[in-house]
């Protein structure tokens, strides 16, 4: 059908329609009443909640270290992470470099990630994310270039940057600030603990999909 | 065999069975998971007043949104299709297919793809169609549909799953849930990033960027929408909201009252296709706008039902869902909803026995995020069959015998004089367990209390002499 034909279509229904009364301006968003104050210990808290792992670090080099030790406890060899310039610690890509592990970065001419099939294996994805939601325990992150979607999605293991404040208090917070966030990448995506499953028998299952262990690593202040 | 027809047949055949009761059992768990979550939530009346205000704004404005949202989704370099009905979608999707060599197809859980039997039409031309959702999976493999919106496999126990893995993915027998879910995984993984197209559904669709939004707590809807090259995405034309924070609010309350989660594992967010620069993501973006019945729903008195988020809340409450299994309802949407939405969009017709699938005791209302009235709508759809003379059985004729009685006081006196006598005769403690002829309709499914043995009118008369 054409898309005249089918809105008319929709126009003359909604004109016969018995719905309950319809609000005239667009109702929008709502913003729960949270507190500020707090959120960093209510976010960690929830990301254990929903079964994240959670690390706290004072400093970049911290930080780097941390994620060193973490590679090695998931005895990685090799890892996807995004580009430098969009990793909230600082020279954490020369650091990693300097180790004997293979990077996998974006690859061909257009900065297209080589075939696929070849990281159905990966172990380990590393990304930045743009927010934390303390309310829910959620990560947001904005796919683009430098950004692969995959790094958060194939690997066992994801490991995601956060700077502390960068935390607000909810998903309605931090859409209240970022209105054109969904118009602004190809692909936004919000994160809540490891990907999960409960189809058999409502038996709790981590990563059937996604990365079966989640860590954050927030940048404190 | 004989298939059963009617919702009664199919609800035998429910009621009692190993399935029933497994569903039954994790539809009561799901319920207890929703109202705790909402029990923590402070703002969560206030969110479902809000959700409600937002999708029959929606409904309301559909027209001006989906002109808007098709737009959007073009000016981000995706191409729309308005199709009217099943066949309309199903061509389309083809097409493209054929025209970008697809052979393998990926899925992630979707009611509306189902609702146009979506799968075995592709089938047909000789696509290679995999539902990746774990439960899809499963009922995909043993060839069997789903029984509940939200947990599409809830009615099979783990021992089910491990012999149709064993015999279908030739692996030794084990019911260890984590280890079936480590073979679905492996073998799952190699099949997405070897499959040329991604369908999905959409749980939202926005209509000021012209994005889609979708939610799954395993991450396979990211991997559809992400890995393949093309990316086509299915959405009942109702499903529309106008701006990101409306959104916000929808899924607030569609992770709380489905699983009661916070908020769903992955909520994905999509705007057309890759772009330049972009590392990953699809070259193509279609999205297919759905009518197939629901302009004349939208037109008719049952329109509020298309304010349904799916969380499927109203089934984990319902006792009739509970007893019956999802089975019962013969569609891809059972529950409390799908009594409304089945008839509403297939017609009276054919469906007329599924209004009167509920008691009507309210607790879909309850426990509804969206505040649908479904006792409301149901009774509705229920005048609507008798008036157009679907009704149950006999029911015209004896309604007709009762306003004959009821308005004539003699006869009344003498009938309600007779049926007290005759309740005497067969009833039980106070009960009557079974009724000859047409009266056997009520008495094989619940007992029927005795009248009470002098009527109401001579009680009253004899308090009147004595004071
Ligand atoms: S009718 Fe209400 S409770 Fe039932 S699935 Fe739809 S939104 Fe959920």
């Amino acid at each position: 059908m054409n898309r005249e034909d089918f809105l008319e279509r929709v126009r003359s229904a909604i004109k016969v329609s018995e719905l309950p009364p319809i609000p005239e301006a667009p109702p929008g968003g709502l913003v729960p009443d949270l507190p500020r104050a707090g959120v960093t210990e209510r976010f960690l808290e929830q990301v254990e909640a929903v079964d994240g792992h959670t690390h706290l670090v004072g400093s970049d080099d911290e930080a780097v270290h941390l994620i060193g030790v973490l590679l090695e406890q998931y005895g990685a060899t090799d890892y996807l992470a995004w580009a430098p310039d969009h990793l909230p610690v600082a020279g954490l890509a020369e650091r990693l470099r300097a180790t004997p592990l293979d990077a996998v970065v974006p690859g061909d001419a257009e900065g297209r990630l080589e075939h696929q099939t070849g990281y159905t294996d990966l172990l380990v994805g590393i990304t930045g994310a743009s927010a934390g939601l303390a309310e829910s325990g959620s990560i947001v992150l904005e796919a683009g270039p430098g950004r692969p979607r995959m790094a958060s999605l194939i690997p066992l293991v994801h490991i995601a940057l956060l700077r502390e404040r960068d935390i607000t208090q909810s998903l309605s917070h931090w859409i209240a600030d970022h209105a054109e966030a969904a118009a602004d990448t190809s692909n936004l995506f919000i994160i809540t603990g490891p990907s999960r499953t409960a189809d058999i028998e409502q038996t709790l299952n981590l990563g059937v999909h996604g990365p079966k262990h989640l860590h954050v690593v927030v940048l404190g202040g | 065999m004989n298939v059963p027809v009617t919702f009664v047949e199919r609800a035998h055949r429910g009621i009692g069975n190993r399935s029933t009761a497994a569903g039954e059992v994790g539809a009561r768990r799901m319920m207890s998971h929703r109202i705790a979550a909402s029990a923590d939530y402070p703002a969560m009346e206030e969110m479902r007043d809000q959700a409600r205000r937002i999708r029959l704004y929606a409904l309301g404005h559909l027209d001006e949104l989906l002109a808007r949202f098709s737009d959007e989704v073009e000016g981000a370099g995706g191409h729309v299709h308005f199709a009217a009905d099943a066949d309309e979608a199903i061509a389309y999707i083809r097409k493209v297919a054929e025209e970008t060599n697809v052979r393998r197809i990926v899925k992630s859980k979707s009611m509306v793809t189902e609702e146009i039997h979506l799968n075995a039409a592709l089938e047909a031309h000789d696509l290679e169609v995999v539902e990746t959702d774990l439960g899809e999976f499963i009922i995909q493999l043993s060839g069997d549909t789903p029984s509940h919106i939200i947990a599409p496999v809830m009615h099979k126990t783990r021992q089910d799953v491990g012999e149709l893995f064993s015999e279908k993915l030739g692996i030794e027998y084990t019911d260890d849930p984590t280890e079936l879910n480590n073979v679905a995984r492996h073998h799952l993984r190699e099949i997405f990033l070897s499959a040329d197209m991604g369908i999905s559904g959409c749980n939202v669709a926005i209509a000021e960027s012209g994005s889609i939004v979708l939610v799954t707590n395993e991450g396979n809807g990211r991997l559809t929408t992400s890995a393949p090259r093309i990316h086509v995405a299915v959405m009942g034309m109702e499903r529309i909201v106008p701006t990101l924070s409306d959104a916000a609010v929808i899924l607030e309350v569609l992770a709380r009252s489905a699983t009661g989660q916070r908020l769903s594992v992955y909520t994905n967010i999509v705007t057309g296709a890759r772009r330049p620069g972009d590392p990953d993501g699809p070259e193509e973006f279609h999205v297919v706008i759905l009518d197939n019945g629901r302009s004349r729903v939208l037109a008719g008195d049952a329109a509020e039902v298309l304010a349904c988020i799916r969380c499927g809340a109203c089934l984990n409450v319902c006792p009739v869902y509970r007893e019956a299994g999802g089975h019962a309802y013969g569609f891809t949407y059972s529950g409390p909803i799908g009594a409304v939405i089945t008839p509403s969009l297939m017609g009276l017709a054919e469906w007329h026995d599924l209004p009167y699938a509920s008691s009507l005791c309210g607790a879909c209302l309850d426990a509804c995020p969206v505040r649908i009235d479904l006792p409301g709508l149901l009774l509705k759809l229920r005048r609507d069959a008798v008036s157009e003379g679907l009704g149950p059985d006999g029911l015209e004729g004896a309604l007709k015998w009762f306003t004959r009685l009821a308005t004539n006081p003699g006869m009344w006196r003498g009938a309600t004089r007779a049926g007290g006598w005759s309740a005497k005769l067969i009833a039980r403690q106070g009960w009557i367990k079974s009724l000859p002829g047409r009266g056997s309709a009520w008495t094989d499914y619940r007992d029927l209390p005795a009248p009470a043995a002098k009527p109401f009118h001579a009680r009253w008369k004899e308090r009147q002499r004595e004071s």
